[in-house]
This record gives C-alpha cells, sequence and structure tokens, in this order.
C-alpha cells in the first residue's frame, strides 16, 4: 500500500461518509435557575421552541416565567415579555430577580397584536427568551400562526415560553407544563396578624417531545 | 495655488428624472412644464435628442412627431432639488469647504485632497464613481479657479485634470459659445473675428470694457481663467431628503411603499456617503384632497438597512393609513453615527443593534410608543404605578449578580384600573367578595395595612389593604378606600 493510499485510509476517503450515521445536533438548553425544575426538563427550556406554561388564575404560573426571566437576565441574556393585560409590576418583576434593563417590555392591545408583536420578536433574533403572557383570556388562534412562530423561534434559537390559562400551541409546543394543585401558604392566626407566605403548586411536564412526560415536581413560590 | 474643483450633471432636469424611474435612460425623454400638444418641451434627454428633438424648439406635438415613443413627463422641481443635493452631499464626502451653484453644478476646494486620495486625477475619478452611487451621471474638473474648472467639467473628458500654469492652453482651443455670451455681445465678437477664447483673452481688458461695458469685461477675464469672485463654501444641512412629485394619485399602500423603496435607497445611498445612519425618518405625504400627512419615525438605532427601515414604514403605514390618495411623497432621513457593539466574550449576543432598532420601530407601531421599553420602578408609594424608559441593553455587560439557585418569588399581576367588587364583611373582616369575573367565600385573609401616601396632593390616597383567598381558587389583593372596595392585584 502506497504512503498517499495510507494517508487517505487514515483520514478517509472523498465520499466515503456511510449514510444515516449523522448524529443529530444536542439541542441548547435555557437553565431556568430552579434545580429540580432543570433537572426534570434534562437541562433548561429547549431553546429554538415552544413552551406552554399553563395554569389557572394564582397557579404561580407568572411567577414561575419571572423565575426564568430572572435567570436568564442574570446570565446576560436579553429577553422580550409580552404582556397582553398590561399585568407586569416592575416593582414585583425586579424583587423577583429580573435585570429591568434587559427586559424589552411590550403591551399590545389585544391577542392578535401579541402574537404579531411574537412574530416580530423572533423574527429579530438575539433574544434568549420571549415570554408570551396571555393573561387570563387567551382564546385559540388557529394553527397556522403557532406553526409560523415556531418556524421563526427554531430560526432564532428563542425560547418561545407562552404563559396562559390552558395550553394553547397544541403539536407545536415541545413542552408543556401545566400547573395545578394550588395551596397557599399562611402563617399567624387568630391571636396574631396573618401574612400570605406564598403558593406551593404541582407542576406537571404534560408535553415534552424532547424527554420524558408525565413527571410533576412541587414548586414552592414564596412572597417578596 | 488653490485647486478647484467642479462636479455638474449635464442636463439636470433629465438626470433628475432619469435618477427617480431608471428605466427613462434608454428611452426618448423629454420635459415639459405645462400639459397638452403644445406644450414646449424644455429639457430633453439622450435619446430624444439623438432623434432631432430641441428643448426650447419643439413643443410635445413637433416632438412626437420625431419620436413616436416619446416619453413626457412634468419637470419635478422637488426631485430636481434632491439630486442637486445629493451633488453636493457628494462633494462634501470628499472636501469640507463646497459652494453649490444655482444652475446645480458644484464646486469644491480640493486643495490639499491629495491625502484622502492619490492625485487629483483619482480624486475626479472617486467624484464621479461616488455620483454614480447616489444615482446621477457626473462630469468633474479640477483647476485652479472656479471658471477653468467648470470649462473642464463641461469640455473635457469627464474627468478631466488642468495642471497649474496651463489654463490658458487649455482654455484657448475652446469656442467662444462655452462662455454663454450675452446675444449682442457674441455677434459683435463675430464681427471683430473673435471665435475662440485664445482670441478673446489676447484682447485688452480695458479697451473691450470700453466698448463692451462691464459684461464685455468679465468673459476676457474668464477667457484668461480668473474668476469673478472666490468660492463661498456653504454649510450642508444633516439631514437628507428626497422628494418625488407623482404623475398620479397612489390610493394602495403597495405601490406607494414601491415608490418609498427608491426614496429610501436614495436617501441612504447619501448618508453612505458620509458613513453615517439614518435614525429618524420624516415623512410627508401630499394628499389627494390638498391635506398632508406628516409622520416621524424614530428608529432606536441609526441603520442603513433599506429593508428594515422600509419595514418600519409598512408596519407605520399599515397602522394609521392617509386619509386620502397620495400624490407626493418628501422622506427626510435625519442622520446620526452608526454606533458600534463590542461584545462580551463572556455573555450571550442580544440583538444586532440595527435589527433592535427596526424591532423596536415595527413594535411601536403595533402597540404604541409608550407601550415599548424597560420596565422602570416608579419612585412612589402608589401600589402598582408602572412606567417604561427606553429599551437599550448593553451586551457587553456582565452580570450583575450570581444567579439564584431555587429561588421563586410569588409575584402580583396588576389590574389597570382597579376593579370594583362588592365585599361582604362580619365583625369588621371580609367573608364575601363578588365582581366582575370573580366571586367567592373568603377562605384565607390577611391585612388591613395601610397606606397612606402623597396626602399632600389632591390625589392622594388612604387605602387599607387585604390579601383574600376566595373559594374560586384566586389569591388577591385587595383594597378599601372612601368607603368602596377595589380589586388591583391578582398573586400568580
Amino acid at each position: 500500500m502506497s504512503a498517499a493510499a495510507a494517508l487517505l485510509d487514515q483520514l478517509g476517503r472523498p465520499g466515503d461518509v456511510r449514510l444515516g450515521t449523522a448524529q443529530p445536533e444536542p439541542i441548547r438548553r435555557l437553565a431556568t435557575g430552579l434545580s429540580g425544575l432543570d433537572r426534570t426538563l434534562g437541562g433548561g427550556l429547549p431553546r429554538g421552541r415552544v413552551v406552554e406554561l399553563a395554569g389557572q388564575r394564582s397557579t404561580g404560573r407568572t411567577g414561575l416565567a419571572c423565575a426564568v426571566a430572572a435567570h436568564a437576565t442574570q446570565a446576560g441574556e436579553t429577553i422580550a415579555w409580552i404582556d397582553v393585560d398590561d399585568a407586569l409590576e416592575p416593582a414585583a418583576v425586579g424583587a423577583a430577580g429580573v435585570v429591568l434593563a434587559r427586559l424589552l417590555w411590550v403591551r399590545p392591545r389585544g391577542a392578535p397584536d401579541a402574537l404579531r408583536a411574537a412574530d416580530i420578536l423572533l423574527g429579530a433574533g438575539g433574544f434568549g427568551l420571549v415570554v408570551l403572557d396571555a393573561g387570563d383570556g387567551g382564546g385559540r388562534c388557529s394553527t397556522a400562526i403557532w406553526s409560523r412562530l415556531a418556524r421563526a423561534a427554531e430560526r432564532s434559537g428563542t425560547v418561545l415560553l407562552v404563559a396562559a390559562s390552558r395550553r394553547q400551541a397544541g403539536t407545536f409546543a415541545a413542552v408543556g407544563l401545566e400547573m395545578a394543585g394550588r395551596r397557599a401558604r399562611w402563617s399567624g392566626g387568630p391571636e396574631r396578624l396573618a401574612v400570605l407566605d406564598g403558593l406551593d403548586t404541582r407542576i406537571v411536564v404534560a408535553r415534552n417531545r424532547i424527554g420524558r412526560p408525565g413527571q410533576s415536581l412541587v414548586l414552592r413560590q414564596a412572597c417578596a | 495655488m488653490a485647486r478647484i474643483a467642479c462636479i455638474l450633471v449635464p442636463d439636470l432636469p433629465v438626470a433628475a428624472a432619469c435618477r427617480v424611474d431608471p428605466d427613462l435612460v434608454r428611452r426618448p425623454l423629454v420635459l415639459v412644464e405645462a400639459t397638452g400638444p403644445h406644450a414646449r418641451v424644455v429639457a430633453a434627454g439622450r435619446a430624444a435628442r439623438a432623434r432631432g428633438v430641441q428643448p426650447g424648439r419643439h413643443t410635445v406635438a413637433q416632438a412626437r412627431a420625431l419620436a413616436a415613443d416619446l416619453v413626457v413627463r412634468a419637470r419635478d422641481a422637488a426631485a430636481e432639488r434632491s439630486a442637486a443635493r445629493a451633488l453636493a452631499e457628494v462633494a462634501a464626502s470628499l472636501a469640507s469647504r463646497v459652494e453649490t451653484a444655482a444652475d446645480g453644478a458644484v464646486y469644491l476646494d480640493v486643495d490639499g485632497a491629495t491625502h484622502l486620495v492619490a492625485s487629483e486625477r483619482a480624486l475626479a475619478t472617486a467624484l464621479v464613481a461616488r455620483a454614480t452611487r447616489v444615482g446621477l451621471e457626473a462630469r468633474v474638473g479640477v483647476a485652479a479657479g472656479m471658471t477653468v474648472a467648470r470649462l473642464a467639467a463641461e469640455h473635457g473628458d469627464g474627468t478631466e485634470v488642468v495642471p497649474a500654469g496651463v489654463e490658458q492652453g487649455f482654455l484657448a482651443p475652446l469656442p467662444l459659445a462655452c462662455l454663454g455670451p450675452p446675444p449682442e455681445i457674441a455677434s459683435t465678437l463675430q464681427r471683430w473675428g473673435v471665435h475662440r477664447l485664445g482670441d478673446l483673452a489676447r484682447l485688452p481688458a480695458a479697451e473691450v470694457a470700453t466698448r463692451l461695458g462691464p459684461a464685455g469685461a468679465a468673459l476676457v477675464r474668464a477667457a484668461r481663467g480668473i474668476d469673478e469672485r472666490p468660492l463661498a463654501p456653504e454649510p450642508l444641512p444633516a439631514a437628507v431628503e428626497e422628494a418625488l412629485a407623482l404623475e398620479y394619485a397612489l390610493d394602495n399602500l403597495e405601490p406607494l411603499l414601491f415608490v418609498l423603496r427608491g426614496l429610501v435607497e436614495r436617501a441612504l445611498a447619501r448618508l453612505g456617503l458620509a458613513g453615517i445612519g439614518c435614525a429618524r425618518i420624516d415623512l410627508v405625504l401630499g394628499l389627494d384632497d390638498h391635506g398632508r400627512d406628516a409622520r416621524t419615525l424614530s428608529l432606536g438605532a441609526p441603520t442603513r438597512d433599506v429593508k428594515a427601515i422600509l419595514g418600519c414604514l409598512r408596519t407605520d403605514l399599515e397602522a394609521h393609513p392617509p386619509c386620502a390618495a397620495v400624490v407626493h411623497v418628501a422622506l427626510t432621513a435625519v442622520p446620526d453615527a452608526v454606533r458600534a457593539v463590542q461584545l462580551g466574550l463572556f455573555v450571550p449576543p442580544g440583538p444586532a443593534p440595527e435589527r433592535l432598532a427596526t424591532t423596536l420601530a415595527r413594535l411601536a407601531a403595533l402597540c404604541g410608543p409608550a407601550r415599548v421599553g424597560a420596565p422602570a420602578v416608579v419612585d412612589s408609594h402608589r401600589p402598582g404605578v408602572a412606567c417604561s424608559v427606553p429599551f437599550t441593553p448593553s451586551p457587553a455587560a456582565t452580570p450583575e449578580r450570581p444567579p439564584a439557585d431555587g429561588v421563586c418569588r410569588l409575584v402580583v399581576r396588576a389590574l389597570r384600573p382597579p376593579r370594583p367588587v362588592e365585599v361582604f364583611s362580619e365583625r369588621g373582616a371580609p367573608v364575601f367578595v363578588r365582581g366582575d369575573g370573580l366571586g367567592g367565600r373568603v377562605v384565607g385573609a390577611a391585612g388591613p395595612w395601610r397606606i397612606v401616601a402623597e396626602w399632600w396632593s389632591e390625589d392622594g390616597i388612604a387605602r387599607d389593604y387585604y390579601d383574600l383567598e376566595l373559594t374560586d381558587g384566586g389569591v388577591y389583593r385587595c383594597y378599601q378606600e372612601r368607603g368602596g372596595w377595589y380589586l388591583d392585584g391578582v398573586y400568580d
């Protein structure tokens, strides 16, 4: 065997590639900062995917979204929050740890404008996280819109976190988290002044296309 | 000795029309200032002249007899102004002392400009190339004075350089007509046998002044290459304006955007000469009902991205369409230096400044400028008060604090404005709440906490706050004020 042939054997011959052996690219994750949730999801929220966060009123949905936003901004990410109900309290969000200077707060005048805003933000690229806070209303919209948003999120590598009272994106969501079993914690009693300490909520991974669904964990939320 | 360059566009009205619509370059184009077949042709393009059309002599009907496929356009003063300004900006990109003549020719002091380009010939070539970038086919002449530079531009090879000391030699063979003498003086000089500038330059100026007056003496000085006055430089306005009068009213967004694309492209090409970007767009639309639609589009960061600016214009026009068809468009690009961004090694790259500018502008057009920004904490004791400030993230900044692990805070979702509710109490404690979209028995309560703020003003507050958990599943923040109960937040 000539030296050239030996070298070719060592380095690989042109076109000598066995099809079907390519490894899929590992999915990059955006850590939530909550170790239990990160463990359950396999490292955090998948980047470039739609993640749903569904829960009724006072189930800690906004608190969890704020925790994810806080961890992302503290890690240097630029994020956006589409606030359909104009419900964000800057003081509360700041107290939750969100770096306000890295948070773009968009307050559209309704759900259709919110979806357009999400499309614009995902198209811009560079945002690590876009939270689409649909509030308590959250009427269903066509699958074509979710398909478009999912594609835009994939192109930009942005996590689109949809927080609503019920799941919206259907099959276009890579991960669906449902918040249920809420219990408020109070301290004090008849003789003392009562104080709201926080909420305990069970998070169920109802859908997970890139991991194991059906897992659950309890999230403790404390008042600031 | 001073060195002056003259940059001019032959037949500026035709060049301005072709700059707006490049398809006209190859077609026989004539410009008129009136309507109808008897309107006099005031300017003609190269193709029309080649067919024998003569501006000032032929009417539209006569010109059409010479060229059946004649294209007739109204002379557009706004487009001519934009073209002349663009030419001045081309000059200003290579010199600081620039003067624009009334006929659109531009003079620039190029003394010492060789630190920018290798030679005067290269300077002339650079000026021609930059004029091409803004859509104009220019000619350049460089000489010791304005008169010679102008004649060099008109009669040279397009980038003519007349070295110092040989001006007379360059001027001598040129015909007398190139100085544009008045007809009576021209005929007198013809009778004297003076046909070329060299003949005129040899005549004694004082004798010519005696016979032909000051105009004759001025002609002699011009024939000798002597300027009547020195260069009078003037500062150019920073903003770049491109305007266009439309042939017919546009009542649809898509054709209007097509027109705007041309204006934006030309304006940004002009800004590109100085290496700056556009920070704001002022758009004025002349309407068919003699009205005027003026709008300002602020971009978050200076940009020269045509697509981005067009996207912003589209969003704004879709959100707030003009109230009538559009007959005139004037676009002003207000410039600013393009921001340079230093990315950090250890932080994720944020949105690119130009893309972010476009995104913010599109979001502002969609939601309103006051509804897009970074949230800011207001220095107030009033709960639920919010405001936003312009969003300018700093991608190179390092994380402010190490990420906390496992801490999840309960936050309040504000209800703006607070929602009035009915509260039933027993022995001073709320036991049942009823309101729009909520209601139930109180199963957990905390409070009251009194908040008194801004008591010195008329709209001061004195509220008793409660946290209430209801059987409908919600945990609410309520307050009592002046006998009424209100819900202003939901714990979530």
